[in-house]
């Protein structure tokens, strides 16, 4: 496995030397290496990225964009940067970036901080809000990324089912018993139904923490995974059990998904592909891009899915206030500390994440748009019915504490999901594991709060 | 594969040194390997080196350990050795590499080689095609050819007419049986060659005897194989402890940990959670371990020739 690990190295080293340079040195020019994630099923940052390329090189004469592609998840996407932040011969200019490994490489000084330049382009004070920009800004109070989307998450249910299951629609309910009693309602009267879907294992990595685990903590009463007063993560304590304890009814008493399906990478795209249009599946713990898969230009279009799929807040545990809870994170668009050409890269990402950049990213993904003039488009929500409620959702967000050690607390959290999700560990005893494991991952037992 | 682990052959043993010319002669044969050496040290020491001493460091792939790792001593050890999960794909990685290579591809290579001695040679070239045709196939195909044969909607209970998910309900055997599949044609080629070596009048003499087939093939084929039995043991076994590419596209080492062997385990820790000083400290182990495989095979080729 070493010779293996040896062969990573060769390869990166490989790649580095065959990079930028030849072309560099043979046009004279300057070039600023893009990379992105892409899959067959996710070409909308692709689309965006291309047209982008194409404006800013029209404009800016000597400078090429060349367009890296990691095919794969989000998870596969992770480890290829950081592989590739390695070395700064091998790291990319401009990355598409997820927040919450924003600090991790703040720490690392591997970004770059943009507010010299961001003094300079108006779009940044007038089109985007504050809670969007405080997405991208480092522990140091330094922004080091342009948001290119943010999002929340929510219920999203099938009416069909819901009509034949005898469960009124619309459908708004105000605890998580709620969300129990109508799940078990479709799995006593539609047998062939799944009633809930959720992310809940190690396969799909940080959509466990954020859309499985975090939705339920978030509204427990006083529910979070960090103190902001003390300054410390909170050693699991009873709201922790209790989410853990929803997802252990959900797969206890035969409501979610089959464990196959419940561990399969293409659990979304089986959900919004297949069970929803199928009338397969009740209800699904999701984010606010979930329709836009149905739409006439998405992935499998769907027309009737207008009339056929409705959506509901995510209730607090006990319908305490505020009532909903819902998460938000998001990407940016982020410049290397290593990049050479700091102020061409800059503008480079001005265009990805302008107006109609970001317009076209929206509208395709069915991410909520972190600009304001998009958001105030007609042309964004004109064929999404949902989109209006998702961005209200902002009023009941949370953020992640997005710290440098958020990575592997998020790991410890997805060990305590899938192990609840195959009945391994009760909740108590996974409740458990998670804070005997927290010290070691936020870097000793002094940052850490027992509960 | 690699090769490198292979036995080396015996030392060519020198006669008595002659004094500085013989030296000088050695040297210049050595020359023209200097180059080879040379890329060697630089592109396969380096790296094995430089993974041993991470494996003593917190180093992570990102965040501040990455630009300022510090050196931990042995805690990545002590952490190993009391962490569940590396026991649990320890002990999964025994179980793949007795059932599929010792057990697995070793017999049924014998068995096929044992069944087409004498046979046509139309026959031995359409098995060895198909068996060869497997081997040949990179991991990640054959890997995508099991899954569509054991998935849901796969050939396998189109066949049966049954839905079991095989790969959640016995992930363990579903990577057993695709890597016996895939490497039995290494075992099979190693014994149609040793096979051909076996003597056939010493056979054919204890045939006369009155030897029945099963005591022939006990006491006259298997002992003057056996040293071939011992080196092919040791290379599959070695090929299969670090075995990654076929378990990883066919379960990704789930459901849970249920296939996650040490090669899976240690990728996870390393790349998905980017604590490459621990990985490493596992990878150091997973070589330990193969080292001490090969001394123990290599011990046994030794009593067998005393």
């Amino acid at each position: 496995m070493i010779r293996r690990l040896a062969g990573s190295v060769l390869l990166l080293a490989a790649v580095a030397g065959c990079g930028a340079d030849p072309a560099r040195e043979s046009s004279g020019g300057k070039e600023l290496e893009v990379l992105y994630r892409v899959e067959p099923t996710w070409p909308h940052l692709e689309k965006m990225l291309t047209a982008a390329k194409k404006q800013y090189e029209s404009t800016h004469p000597g400078v090429t964009v060349k367009l890296t592609a990691v095919q794969g998840h989000s998870e596969v996407y992770y480890t290829k940067l950081a592989l590739l932040n390695r070395s700064p011969d091998s790291a990319p200019d401009i990355y598409y970036h997820d927040t919450f490994q924003v600090n991790a490489d703040v720490a690392a000084g591997k970004l770059a901080p943009l507010d010299d330049y961001l003094a300079t382009w108006p779009d940044w004070s007038t089109q985007f809000p504050d809670s969007v920009k405080q997405a991208a800004r480092g522990g140091d109070g330094k922004t080091y990324g342009i948001p290119i989307s943010t999002d929340t998450r929510g219920l999203w249910y099938q009416k069909d089912v819901f009509a034949r299951a005898g469960l009124p629609v619309p459908w708004e309910p105000k605890t998580w018993d709620d969300v129990l009693t109508a799940a078990r309602t479709i799995k006593q009267k539609l047998p062939d139904v799944i009633p809930f879907s959720m992310y809940s294992t190690k396969a799909h990595g940080e959509a466990t923490t954020m859309q499985g685990f975090e939705m339920l903590l978030y509204g427990t009463p006083g529910g979070t995974l960090y103190d902001d007063t003390q300054q410390k993560w909170v050693a699991g304590g009873k709201n922790f059990t209790d989410a853990l304890a929803f997802v252990n009814a959900i797969y206890r008493e035969e409501l979610g998904p089959r464990q196959a399906d419940a561990h399969n990478l293409k659990l979304y795209d089986k959900t919004v592909f297949e069970w929803f249009p199928a009338a397969k599946l009740g209800i699904s713990l999701d984010g606010a891009w979930a329709s836009s898969a149905w739409k006439p230009t998405g992935s499998k279009p769907w027309p009737e899915w207008k009339d056929k799929i409705g959506w509901a807040a995510m209730p607090t545990q006990n319908g305490q206030e505020p009532g909903a809870v819902s998460m938000s994170g998001g990407w940016v668009i982020a410049m290397s500390a290593y990049a050479k050409d700091k102020k061409e890269a800059f503008d480079f990402i001005t265009v990805a994440t302008s107006k109609e950049s970001s317009m076209t990213y929206s509208v395709g993904t069915g991410d909520l748009s972190p600009r304001k003039d998009v958001a105030a488009d007609p042309a964004y929500s004109a064929d999404n019915p949902s989109i209006k409620f998702f961005t209200d959702l902002a009023a009941v967000t949370h953020y992640r504490p997005a710290f440098e050690a958020y990575p592997k607390v998020s790991a410890q959290i997805q060990e305590a999901m899938e192990a609840v999700t195959t009945g391994a560990r009760t909740p108590e005893e996974a409740m458990a594991a998670y804070v005997k494991a927290l010290p070691a991952a936020v870097g000793g037992a002094d940052k850490v709060l027992s509960r | 594969m690699t090769v490198a682990t292979a036995p080396s052959p015996p030392p060519v043993t020198s006669p008595p040194a002659r004094g500085p010319s013989r030296r000088g002669r050695a040297a210049r044969r050595l020359l023209p390997l200097a180059p080879a050496l040379v890329l060697l040290a630089l592109f396969l020491a380096g790296p094995v080196l430089w993974s041993v001493y991470i494996a003593f460091t917190n180093e992570t792939l990102t965040g501040s350990a990455s630009v300022n790792a510090q050196f931990v001593g042995l805690a990545n050890f002590v952490k190993l050795f009391g962490d569940p999960n590396f026991l649990n794909s320890f002990l999964l990685t025994f179980v793949f590499v007795i059932g599929s290579a010792v057990i697995g591809q070793n017999t049924l290579g014998l068995i096929i080689a044992l069944l087409q001695r004498g046979r046509a040679r139309v026959t031995r070239s359409v098995v060895n095609g198909v068996v060869i045709a497997a081997w040949v196939m990179p991991e990640v195909v054959a890997a995508a050819c099991w899954f569509s044969f054991l998935a849901e909607d796969g050939t396998l209970n189109t066949v049966l007419g049954i839905s079991q998910e095989w790969l959640y309900t016995a992930p363990m055997v579903a990577v057993i049986l695709a890597n016996i599949w895939r490497g039995t044609a290494f075992s099979m080629l190693v014994y149609s060659a040793a096979l051909s070596e076996v003597p056939t009048d010493l056979v054919e003499a204890a045939a006369v005897d009155g030897a029945g087939p099963a005591r022939r093939l006990l006491h006259i084929t298997l002992p003057l194989i056996r040293r071939s039995i011992m080196a092919n043991l040791m290379l599959i076994t070695l090929q299969t402890l670090a075995s990654f590419g076929l378990i990883y596209a066919l379960t990704g080492g789930g459901p849970g940990t249920a296939s996650q062997t040490t090669p899976l385990y240690m990728y996870e820790q390393a790349f998905r959670y980017f604590e490459i000083g621990y990985g490493s400290a596992i990878a150091l182990v997973m070589l330990l371990i193969g080292a001490l495989f090969s001394l123990v095979y290599l011990r046994l080729i030794k009593v067998e020739d005393a």
